[in-house]
């Protein structure tokens, strides 16, 4: 199975970063970085893009940057 | 002093210094310029770029220091060309000291960039703000902790209530550090074998694949290292990235106590601001507010100097003096200081608007919830603020796309903008249709604002197809909800509005001479402005033009959109002379001005939640029955067209000066000629 990308999750979803592309500096750069764990939480009032939890920072992302992000989704606690 | 491992010894200070503040952004280090040294502030440009400057100055005993505020970055490697600025800046013109400013409340993310920092090899100091915030989440900053495990000093802050005081003494301990972050084997070992030729932090930079100026010979090695590098395993950057924030995770713990604390009133209030239902209206709510606290106050004030303008040209022409200095002091001089300061109301509302909308965290989520429309034209979701604004005023809104950090996104609103059909049009357009299309008037003025967004529109669309592939990153951070510190927003406000007033100014006024000169030196026993309408006129003939007067009228157009009207008037019925003023009447007539203007805004405020007016159906003019005479309907839609289309004014194109720089607001200048002429055409076929 492939892996999920940060775009394929719903919000209230937990999951923890596994691959951001080298080239993403600006995402990388934001802190989101391999081995974080992020949390979706909301999806814009028109579909895109999504606001995220990566450690303490609230980022805001569009789907096209979303899906470069590979994730392991969490159960949650 | 009592820190052990703060054994090298601090900077001594120099009489004159430059002390330059690093730090993520929405860290608060303008408000840290504003607490130090608030009342010095000074905007200006970073050399070579359209990039805000923001500097102040301050005195420390005999030394004179500079403290510069260089852009937010997340990392010294750029990810924008905004934040390219900064590594520039420090490798080109190193600051005598460098204070790295730290958010309190995420403290990891911002110890990531002060180790980055610590390997330039400048004297370092830290300052921990917005400790507050960090308080009210149940972190517990220890300041000693800090001082301790990086071996530089510390100091905490919240800047943005002016709690700075031991900001100044913990700088003067500035020292240089040792570098802080031990990389894995193989990065360090590249490292290594750079070291005799550059020193680390440049080897470094070169191995992560920065481009820095680097003598031939070590340019040549650091490239090998890095093809190695890439050969051998991980990115170097990921490598680096996760050595500094092991270092990081490491430093927190040992000086970050975190307690249980409530949920953040920002994730409650996001709740409801990014609402999927409630998200839309709410956004449009805020933006009409800032639309109407920008125009609707401000125009008592530009009424204000309107009649300043006219009681300075009335006291010019009771002066002694020959007729045709008169009227070059009174409807040259007064008339083009009068444009320049007309500007200055509405700039400075918007500016404070704006700044208030950005400090707050207002703006982020006003880009969260209108990317999505702003996809289309591949334009990032903040695009939004400036576009709306280019329907009041075109020349605030060129402004405003400096909150855009991607240099071709602002190049690409801006050179929009001028499209919009601004305040100043609106006369134009309901004298025209009024007088030719009387039944269907509001159809054709909306059908004139929607033909300007689609030109904008297409305009930002066709650039960003010609100058690169993709749409720019989008990411961004979504800072807390905040208040922001009303005295640096209004002193921000000044200083930009200053900014206008110097750069633009000068272009502004020697236009408005320009066309005093066409219109009122004798030439030929005509005058210039006569001469050239005539000569222009065959030009127009295609578009149904036939008659030089309405040609004429576009040229002082040029100043400003709306004394197009004015134009018409005196060339179609005969000047309303200005009349001489006495002294004493002048200044009743001043007081009146400004009574009126303080009712004005009091009324403004009260009005702030009433809906919009449109001026609607008045009786013809003399002015209208004698514009129908001249021209036919399709020739009149035309003329609409070219006057929404062609350059706006030269205070829009001084402002574009500004912001993209002289050639391309020259080249746009043409660009915008050709399209109006081109829809004009176009619009003069649309009806028999």
């Amino acid at each position: 199975m492939p892996m999920p990308s940060l775009a394929h999750l719903p919000p209230g979803a937990r999951a923890r970063v596994l691959r951001v592309p080298p080239e993403r500096r600006r995402l990388l750069a934001l802190g989101l970085r391999p081995g974080v764990l992020v949390e979706v939480l909301l999806q814009a009032p028109l579909g895109d893009p999504l606001e995220v939890r990566a450690g303490d920072t609230f980022l805001l992302l569009r789907r096209s940057e979303a899906s470069q992000v590979l994730v392991e989704a969490l159960e949650e606690a | 002093m009592s820190c052990p491992r703060c054994d090298p010894p601090a900077a001594v200070l120099k009489a004159e210094e430059r002390w330059a503040l690093v730090g993520n952004p929405n860290t608060g280090k303008s408000s840290l310029v504003n607490a130090l040294a608030g009342a010095s502030l000074e905007v200006g440009n970073w050399p070579g770029t359209t990039l805000e400057r923001l500097s102040a100055h301050l005195r420390l005993g005999e030394a004179r220091v500079e403290l510069v505020d260089l852009p937010g970055t997340y990392s010294l490697l750029p990810t924008s060309p905004e934040e390219g600025v900064v590594l520039k800046e420090l490798l080109q013109h190193p600051p005598d000291r460098l204070l790295l400013v730290l958010d309190g409340s995420n403290l990891e993310r911002s110890l990531v960039l002060a180790l980055e920092a610590m390997e330039l090899g400048l004297p370092m100091a830290l300052v921990v703000n917005l400790l507050d915030e960090a308080e009210a989440k149940g972190l517990e900053v220890d300041l000693k902790a800090l001082e301790e495990a990086l071996g530089l000093p510390v100091a905490g802050a919240v800047a943005s209530r002016g709690r700075v005081e031991g900001v100044l003494e913990k700088a003067l301990q500035a020292r240089v550090p040792e570098a802080p972050v031990r990389y894995p084997p193989p990065l360090e070992e590249a490292l290594g074998r750079l070291e005799p030729l550059i020193p680390r932090a440049l080897g470094l930079l070169a191995l992560l694949g920065e481009g820095v100026p680097l003598p031939p010979e070590a340019q040549k090695r650091a490239a090998e290292e890095r093809e190695r590098l890439l050969a051998e395993g991980p990115d170097p950057y990921l490598l680096a990235l996760e050595a500094r924030y092991q270092k990081a995770q490491e430093v927190y713990r040992k000086a970050v106590r975190r307690k249980e604390a409530p949920p953040p009133l920002t994730e409650r209030l996001d709740r409801l601001v990014l609402h999927p239902l409630l998200g839309l209206p709410l956004f449009l709510l805020a933006m009409f507010l800032a639309f109407r606290f920008t125009f609707a106050l401000s125009a008592p004030w530009v009424d204000l100097i309107g009649r300043a303008q006219e009681v300075l040209a009335g006291w010019s022409l009771a002066l002694p003096l020959p007729a045709l200095l008169r009227s070059f002091l009174a409807e040259g001089v007064v008339a083009g200081v009068g444009t320049v300061l007309s500007f200055t109301p509405v700039l400075f509302l918007l500016y404070l608007a704006l700044a208030f909308l950005e400090t707050s965290g207002f703006l982020a989520r006003m880009a969260f919830v209108a990317d999505r429309l702003m996809q289309w034209a591949g334009l990032p979701g903040k695009a939004f603020i400036p576009l709306v604004l280019g329907f009041g005023c075109n020349v605030p809104a060129i402004y405003a796309t400096r909150a855009l950090s991607h240099p071709l996104d602002r190049l690409r609103v801006a050179l929009a903008i001028p499209f919009l059909a601004c305040g100043a049009r609106l006369p134009v357009f309901t004298l025209f249709a009024f007088a030719f299309f009387p039944k269907q008037a509001p159809l054709v003025v909306f059908g004139l604002y929607l033909l300007g967004l689609g030109m904008g529109f297409l305009t930002a669309f066709l650039l960003g197809k010609a100058l690169r592939a993709g749409t720019g990153e989008g990411a961004m951070e979504l800072p807390p909800y905040r208040f922001p510190p009303l005295r640096l927003l209004l002193r921000l406000s000044l200083a930009r509005t200053g900014s206008f007033v110097r750069g633009a100014g000068g272009p502004i006024l020697l236009a408005v001479l320009l066309i005093w000169a066409l219109l009122h030196v004798p030439l030929a026993g005509s005058t210039p402005y006569a001469l050239l309408a005539q000569a222009l006129t065959p030009l127009f003939r295609p578009l149904g033009l036939e008659d030089w007067r309405l040609v004429g009228a576009l040229i002082p157009g040029f100043v400003a959109k709306e004394v197009v009207v004015g134009a018409l008037g005196v060339s179609f019925l005969g000047a309303e002379a200005l009349s001489p003023l006495g002294l004493l009447e002048g200044l009743r007539h001043l007081g009146e001005g400004l009574l009126q203007a303080v009712w004005g805004t009091l009324q403004g405020l009260a009005a702030l939640f009433a809906p919009f007016s449109l001026p609607l159906a008045h009786e013809p003019t003399p002015l209208q029955a004698a514009l129908t005479k001249a021209v036919t309907p399709a020739g009149a839609l035309a003329y609409l067209v070219f006057v929404l289309l062609y350059t706006p004014c030269v205070a829009t194109l001084a402002a574009l000066r500004q912001v993209v720089g002289g050639r391309v607001a020259a080249l746009s200048v043409g660009y915008q000629l050709l399209l109006a002429y081109l829809l004009a055409l176009a619009a003069s076929r649309v009806l028999p």
